[in-house]
């Protein structure tokens, strides 16, 4: 429900239409909020919810082909990017994105988790193809799925350790050295801010998207 | 009957029954197996020739593209997401830039959009000739490989004549695609965007195209041994297939006629006519049908699109430092092996904060454990091979 | 018996033997990632590297001269790597096909990644690309059959003993 400014009015008819479908859906599974930001139809959940919305959403509403299922770990301490614009409440926001093979219909349902100790009840039970989106989800953010048949590690080695799509998992080889293309670009450093004044010559030569702010990412 | 005749009979018998006793073993093919399309590893119980359980073993060709997407700008994730199916590079980036233009709110010129067209379509038959060239190969042919690269070869050669680049493009540009290879700025203004003699040359290769699928039809699709190794064989039942959310032309050949193309508008598709394949039965053969009749198609959405391809400007007016603005969005296309799909979290920065790729074999190959349970050892390679997956697909 | 390391091999003899070598590279294709896709295509019809005495056919590298690692290497799949390797009999050779192959190439940053093919096994001749073109792959390969060529047949038969790495 909430509206960024940049987003489409939701006055033509596509999304007036979209907005009575989410609605629809939330109302169905009794869903805690529901936007349609972007055309994209997001439906939030409780976790204990988690399973009774998605088996609903696949009996009553038809919504047979699961998509994906993965998480967003949403903190202010990050180790590597860029952190949120605002402040946000740390937590795990496990997303689902289950659809029809009719009208073309896909809802994303999420649902939040705290940090610590995080668990769901498995979607192994509603869709089966679940099996290893979970498994990665588990071995990616550290989610522990209650009752997943097999939720071992599906990427990485047996041996790896941490939980890389974490926010606080840094990427150690952009520590021990820089990023590498920069030994290309002529007179950076010291240029750097000169040219995002000038934004003439130097910009030109620049390949359109590249920043001159933070070339180095 | 003598005691020694007895003494043998019973031998004979004892060995007879030692012979048929198949103790289980395990099958181990891969990570590095020729028909493995890459680094995919399969543990297999066997009982003599029959498989009693399946274990696909992932994550050989994991880059951990999700992670190294949050340290990358937006233009940067564009040359990286090329690199996930590695055959069809092209159709990976539309997605993306979908996803990126929504959010930013930048209309794409239509002469951008139908040269994307264009060259997601060529991608298409680029991915599905890989296929025409590998499938026939697993079950024993030469030949069709042959046929397959050379007319790949000409697609490719096309691609490259426009983006500079075999497969792995990098040729969109959001808000567009790329003004005109290799043109700096002060040529920008003569050069055209489409090199000479493009558009004769892709209705040329297109009739040359359609008249190998006729080979194709001949030289395989009726061959005896083909058939015996693919018809009825690894059937998936549609409910099974949404289930585990396989698409693209896996789904579309167990009877489902779901086209990404038909619902969403990524791309101007709603401005050709084509017809959406479908199987009946849901076998390897299906699956083959399939592919063979979207390369058609696919070369009539190109011809039709060459015909009536807009003039126009090639670039949405952009900022110099791409920003996207705060928001979440989902943007899924039909890419040659089924959905494709970015849901990108944006917090205002220079890159996501977020970005999930959902792509196509990943989830198309998680339901081949339920296929290959009790069918012969040499079904595994005729099944597995019939979904066409790219491990970089599956791995990211 | 301790001739050819006391004495070396004569030239004229070496040098047919090397050439005779070059000429008949049983290529074992480690297809790893994108790579693969050109390595095939320098297979297929138009390029055709059947031509410069490549040959692609063996599917186990204990039948291969030249193992040419395309593409990507993980952490995960870096131990199979080492261990095909391990199994080829020498004298052997190995290209390192792209950038990923070559240094981690865009992945550089990435958590799974091996920096290099070279971290875990001996690389005679690196082709940058990312993929290479096929013709880049036939200009590595030419290059391999120069290095072959000049190779001194009494060192090559001393290093067998010893591993590099």
């Amino acid at each position: 429900m909430t509206t960024s400014p940049s987003d489409l009015p939701a006055t033509d008819e596509a999304s007036v239409e979209l907005d009575a479908y989410a609605a629809a859906v939330a109302d169905a599974v009794g869903a805690l909020s529901w936007s349609t930001n972007f055309a994209t139809v997001k439906v939030g959940v409780a976790p204990d919810a988690w399973v009774k919305s998605l088996r609903t959403a696949k009996t009553d509403l038809g919504l047979i082909f699961f998509s994906f299922l993965s998480a967003v770990h949403w903190t202010n301490k990050v180790e590597v990017g860029d952190p949120p614009a605002e402040t946000v409440d740390e937590r795990l926001e496990v997303l689902a994105a289950v659809g029809d093979l009719t009208e073309g219909r896909l809802v994303h349902f999420s649902t939040d988790l705290p940090i610590d100790g995080a668990a769901l009840a498995t979607l192994t039970g509603v869709y089966a193809g679940a099996n290893w989106h979970e498994r990665e989800a588990a071995e990616m953010f550290d989610i522990d799925f209650v009752g997943h048949p097999q939720l071992e590690k599906l990427y990485l080695p047996s041996e790896f350790e941490g939980h890389p799509l974490r926010k606080s998992f840094p990427l150690l080889s952009r520590e021990v050295k820089p990023w590498p293309g920069m030994v290309d670009v002529e007179g950076m450093p010291d240029s750097a801010e000169a040219s995002e004044e000038s934004d003439g010559a130097d910009a030109e030569t620049l390949p359109s998207g590249v920043s001159t702010e933070n070339p180095g990412r | 009957m003598t005691l020694e005749q007895d003494a043998l009979k019973h031998f004979s018998e004892v060995s007879v029954a030692l012979e048929l006793q198949t103790p289980d073993m395990t099958l181990n093919i891969g990570p590095q197996h020729p028909s493995t399309h890459g680094v995919l590893r399969i543990v297999a119980q066997v009982d003599g020739e029959r498989v009693t359980d399946v274990k696909p073993v992932i994550g050989y060709m994991h880059r951990g593209y999700e992670k190294i997407a949050e340290v990358r700008t937006y233009p940067q994730i564009t040359a990286l997401v090329n690199r996930i199916d590695w055959v069809s590079g092209f159709a990976n980036e539309i997605p993306f830039m979908a996803a990126t233009e929504k959010l930013m709110g930048i209309e794409v010129p239509e002469r951008a959009r139908y040269i994307r067209m264009i060259l997601t379509e060529m991608a298409r038959i680029s991915s599905h000739l890989m296929f025409m060239a590998s499938y026939p190969l697993e079950l024993g042919a030469t030949t069709p490989l042959m046929f397959a690269l050379r007319e790949r070869e000409r697609i490719l050669d096309l691609i490259e004549s426009v983006t500079g680049g075999r497969f792995h493009p990098n040729f969109n540009r959001i808000g567009g695609v790329k003004p005109n290879a290799g043109a700096g700025p002060s040529q920008k203004k003569t050069v055209q965007d489409l090199p000479k003699g493009f558009l004769q040359a892709t209705r040329d290769a297109m009739d040359e195209l359609l008249s190998t699928c006729d080979q194709f039809d001949e030289l395989v699709t009726g061959n005896e041994i083909f058939l015996a190794r693919c018809k009825g064989v690894g059937i998936m039942p549609a409910a099974l297939a949404a289930d585990f959310g396989v698409s693209g032309p896996n789904l579309r050949a167990s009877g489902v006629a779901f086209d990404l193309r038909t619902h969403t508008d990524y791309l101007p598709y709603d401005q050709v006519n084509f017809e959406v394949v479908t199987g009946t039965v849901g076998d390897s053969f299906d699956r083959w049908q399939v592919r063979l009749e979207e390369i058609r198609q696919a070369a009539y959405i190109v011809q039709q699109a060459v015909d009536q391809i807009p003039s126009g400007p090639l670039q949405a007016k952009v900022p110099k430092v791409i920003k996207v603005p705060k928001g979440e969005v989902y943007v899924r296309a039909e890419n040659p092996k089924g959905e494709m799909g970015y849901y990108i979290v944006s917090e205002g920065g220079q890159g996501p904060y977020r970005l999930k790729i959902r792509s196509a074999s990943y989830s198309n190959i998680s339901v081949i454990p339920q296929l290959l349970e009790g069918v012969l050892v040499p079904d595994i390679i005729a099944i597995m091979g019939s979904f066409d997956f790219v491990l970089g697909d599956v791995d990211r | 018996m301790g001739v050819v390391e006391k004495f070396g091999i004569p030239k004229p003899i070496s040098s047919l033997l090397n050439w005779s070598r070059k000429y008949s590279l049983w290529m074992f294709q480690f297809g790893l990632a994108c790579c693969a896709v050109e390595m095939i295509a320098a297979a297929g019809p138009r390029y055709d590297m059947m031509r410069f005495g490549i040959i692609p056919f063996p599917a186990s590298p204990r039948q291969a001269d030249l193992m040419i690692v395309a593409g990507t290497v993980t952490d995960k799949m870096a131990p199979s790597v080492r261990r095909l390797y391990d199994q080829m009999p020498d004298p052997k050779y190995v290209i390192s096909m792209g950038s990923c192959a070559n240094c981690g190439g865009p992945y550089w940053d990435s958590y799974s990644v091996t920096k290099g093919v070279d971290q875990i096994i001996p690389v005679d001749v690196y082709i940058p690309g990312c993929p290479p073109r096929p013709e880049a792959l036939m200009d590595g390969i030419v290059l391999l059959q120069k290095k072959i060529q000049a190779e001194d047949m009494r060192e090559k038969w001393m290093e067998r003993d010893h591993q590099p790495i």
